[in-house]
């Protein structure tokens, strides 16, 4: 097993080379000075003087060439420094060691919740196929997916001051056991939901017609443990695989919940950094991002042969 | 029924007394949210539009420049009518227009109860020009000072025309006389700070050194309590050593909420009462006309014309272009409820701005087709394609919208591309765009620096918003005005000239005068501001 999970790492580093080069590529190359961005901020009358940004770009590395700079960077990561932001001159490590504990409690909660939540009503579904109960889990579900975070966030929170007058507006992060992060985990976890509720209804469907159910069936077993023991574990396997893959998606929603839910995480300072065009930030959170969905698509991996024992045969007879 | 089915189904009657419980729980939550602010005394909360992680008071721009006021003390300030009040500096004198002797107020103090010298100026100043403190606006107030130059080109560290002969004087060298040296002095781009403190011994800025971390000491009537950039949060509590009348709030928070959705529900719910800065395009209906009134400022919108490229380089074009063009639909457009107010011209709340001689272009839809069917290209089908940027917030792309549409019906020209991107635009097209969205101002109530920072040839907006304008009726105009002193009749005058000189070059179509909102709620009282876009005074916000 350590053997795969490095052999995984070694997959993954020049992977993350590539997608680095390419983002420091696209902002070396594309719209957005950083340093005049910052001169040009604020309205009223801006005359910046060149003489002045020279200097400043001088001061901060920008003016050498596209390759020695990105050759720095990565030299500079290799000895554990992810460099200073060009805006704010503040350490870029602990810009992102401040914002991503928020945006992994985050996507963990929505993992769980969508676990939790979706996994039981595809069940409930499949298990009433084609009846009221089947066509309102699935019609729900199509409605959240047709939801985005941007449009449900606002929506819910404009709603809860309309449906509740007098009650604060969940705005802020005060940790997972705050009551203001339901708001921002229920947008969060629409479309997984969505995703996981028809990915394990469809899965239900196919075991259910399996022989060790019928058989099952037939000896009198109650149909509750039919359900929880013969029907969800076989059936967890594709639903844990999709769950690590929505990883991506909870990253990508989390910007717009993170902005209008006040959150102080990836999300968030990603905005932020893209409209400085600072790249230092942007990269260190590209890494942040490819090393998640890495790590959630290896616990999947790891998590496999657990809940399929198959799989490990599998492995080992090849 | 038996006692364990009562406990699992829950009639409809429990559920709507359940329901009614956590209704009024809730909203009982709520009110106590609010009692507790009441109980602290007067707390101002401003939403704050971008999770700002740089707070320096020395940047001399950007949002977080809005609030230098409330910390910072500076050399004098504009109140909202524009007219300069001492502040750190009681007086200021000139012989030459080219020495200025400034005194210090005995009283002014730090934070601390240290005094706050001239050698605090000097160093303050001195860190304020450095590159690497990237002051955005340090070139407006000091570029005249002797020394500055060197210092903005990182090759020296020192302000040699700044000299200071005792702890109360400070005296200063231009390179060449400026009769308005001392309003442009009244600001907080370069903010009076404890020089030991802000300024390292290499002469750049201290990292962090406004932080409370640092124990830092602070000039105006609020000092920073606590800051939390990692979760956009900052609170200031009065500064009991004030050398200032004594400030009315108990706080000031300010927090980071970058929806705007978001931040108008949180100022409607009341936990929220002003904001940095929130532009949207129902914000009247939202929270009312008071949130954004306030007194026009000398800073205005309007769509600029490159000039040097086609197919503006035709002056019977720009005519026609201009002339096409309804601008009392055009405002309609854009900001139907105010607070702005349509444009004509550039000038606006200076002495001069009223009575200039500067005739309105006339909406002229049959002149205008007919100096396009004159010009080089003859009529529309040969010109090319029209490419704005700047167009960028829902205002703004409602009045780009409707300037097409005129062109569209009054010209026939239907080849017409919007983009967001301003200064940087990189698109393919970047070499073909003719008009750019921008506003001009100044921070002095002076028509002179108005236009020599929008129409001079020297100016970046000529420079590049106007492709290398160049006009020798303007610049001469513009340069002799520059030696007339303030209260000089004969200043206004030459700028109106220049202004009139301006508008025969037909290279913008006028758009908006701006008002400077106050982006607080009715009850918030002395939030008013000044060209600046500081709370004027600070010490006299008061909440109910």
């Amino acid at each position: 097993m350590l053997r795969y999970v490095l052999t995984r790492f070694a997959i993954w580093i020049p992977s993350v080379l590539v997608v680095m080069l390419a983002v420091y590529a696209l902002a070396f190359y594309g719209a957005g000075d950083p340093i005049k961005l910052i001169f040009l901020r604020a309205p009223g009358d801006v005359a910046y003087n060149p003489q002045r940004i020279e200097a400043i770009r001088e001061s901060a590395g920008l003016n050498k060439p596209f390759i020695v700079q990105f050759g720095l960077y990565i030299w500079n990561l290799l000895h554990g420094q992810f460099g200073n932001s060009l805006t704010s001159g503040r350490s870029v490590w602990a810009m992102v060691s401040a914002a991503a504990p928020v945006s992994f409690q985050l996507a963990l909660c929505s993992i769980i919740l969508t676990a939790v939540v979706a996994i039981p009503l595809g069940m409930i579904a499949a298990l009433n196929q084609n009846s009221r109960i089947d066509y309102a889990i699935l019609g729900s579900a199509l409605f959240l997916w047709a939801i985005p975070a941007y449009v449900a966030g606002p929506m819910l929170m404009v709603g809860l001051i309309v449906l509740l007058p007098g009650a604060s507006v969940p705005y802020g992060w005060g940790g997972i056991f705050d009551v203001r992060i339901l708001l921002p985990l229920l947008v969060l976890s629409f479309q997984p939901i969505a995703l996981i509720v028809r990915q394990t209804r469809a899965a239900v469907i196919e075991v259910l017609s399996e022989d060790f159910v019928r058989t099952a069936r037939a000896k009198g077993v109650p149909e509750i443990i039919v359900a929880l023991r013969h029907i969800l574990r076989p059936v967890l396997t594709p639903v844990v695989t999709q769950l690590g893959l929505i990883m991506i998606t909870i990253v990508n929603g989390a910007i717009f919940v993170e902005l209008v839910f006040g959150l102080p995480g990836l999300g968030r300072l990603t905005v932020q950094a893209l409209i400085n065009s600072d790249y230092p930030v942007i990269l260190a959170i590209t890494l942040i991002g490819s090393f998640l969905v890495m790590v959630s698509n290896l616990l999947v991996d790891v998590l496999y042969p657990l809940l399929d024992p198959r799989a490990n045969d599998s492995r080992r007879s090849r | 029924m038996s006692d364990q089915s009562d406990k699992t189904n829950i009639s409809r009657r429990n559920a709507l007394k359940l329901g009614l419980a956590a209704g009024v729980g809730l909203t009982v939550f709520g009110m106590n949210a609010r009692i507790v602010m009441a109980e602290e005394g007067q707390v101002l909360k401003v939403a704050n539009p971008a999770f700002d992680q740089d707070w320096s008071p020395l940047r001399g721009g950007g949002r977080t420049f809005r609030w230098n006021s409330i910390w910072w003390a500076s050399p004098m300030y504009f109140d909202s009518e524009g007219n300069i009040k001492p502040y750190v500096f009681t007086s200021w004198e000139s012989a030459d227009n080219t020495v200025w002797t400034f005194k210090l107020d005995p009283k002014a103090v730090f934070s601390d109860g240290s005094k706050i010298t001239s050698a605090d100026v000097k160093g303050s100043w001195e860190v304020s020009s450095m590159p690497n403190t990237k002051n955005q606006r340090a070139d407006q107030v000091l570029s005249r000072v002797k020394g500055y130059a060197e210092i903005a080109a990182g090759s020296g560290t020192e302000l040699t025309g700044v000299a200071t002969p005792d702890e109360g004087t400070v005296v200063v060298t231009l390179g060449a006389a400026d009769p308005i040296f001392f309003m442009r002095l009244a600001n907080h781009i370069a903010p009076i700070t404890k020089a030991s403190q802000s300024r390292g011994s290499d002469g750049e800025e201290i990292i962090d050194w406004y932080k409370p971390d640092s124990k830092p000491v602070f000039s105006g009537p609020f000092k920073l309590t606590s800051i939390d950039i990692d979760a956009g949060k900052l609170s200031f509590e009065p500064n009991e050593n004030f050398f200032g009348p004594k400030p009315k709030l108990a706080r000031i928070d300010i927090t980071s909420i970058e929806d705007n959705v978001t931040a108008t529900s949180l100022i409607k719910s009341g936990e929220f009462n002003a904001h940095t800065e929130l532009v949207t395009s129902t914000i009247i209906q939202d929270l009312g006309p008071e949130f954004s009134a306030g007194p026009l400022i000398p800073t205005s919108q309007h769509f600029w014309f490159n000039i040097s490229r086609a197919p503006m380089d035709d002056p019977k074009v720009r005519q026609a272009l201009i002339m096409a063009v309804d601008r009392d639909g055009l405002f309609k457009a854009s900001y139907p409820d105010g607070p702005h107010k349509k444009a004509d011209q550039i000038l606006n709340s200076v002495p001069g701005a009223e009575n200039s001689g500067f005739e309105p272009y006339p909406y002229d839809p049959a002149a205008a087709k007919k100096l396009l069917a004159e010009s080089t290209y003859g009529g529309p089908e040969r010109l090319p394609k029209i490419l704005f940027v700047g167009i960028s917030g829902p205002a703004i792309q409602a009045a780009a919208q409707f300037i097409a549409e005129q062109w569209r019906q009054n010209l026939g020209i239907t080849a017409v591309d919007m983009k967001p991107q301003q200064d940087s635009y990189a698109g393919p097209d970047q070499n073909s765009v003719q008009i750019f969205r921008d506003d001009v101002g100044t921070r002095v109530p002076d028509a002179v620096s108005y236009l020599a920072g929008s129409i001079a040839s020297t100016s970046s907006n000529a420079q590049n918003k106007l492709g290398g304008y160049k006009n020798d009726k303007v610049d001469s105009a513009l340069a002799e005005a520059t030696t007339k002193a303030a209260d000089d009749p004969q200043r206004i005058a030459l700028a109106q000239e220049a202004q009139k000189a301006f508008r025969e070059d037909w290279a913008f179509i006028p758009w908006y005068s701006q008002a400077m909102s106050r982006w607080a709620t009715k009850e918030v009282k002395g939030l008013e501001k000044n060209l600046d876009w500081q709370v004027v005074e600070p010490w006299n916000i008061s909440i109910g």
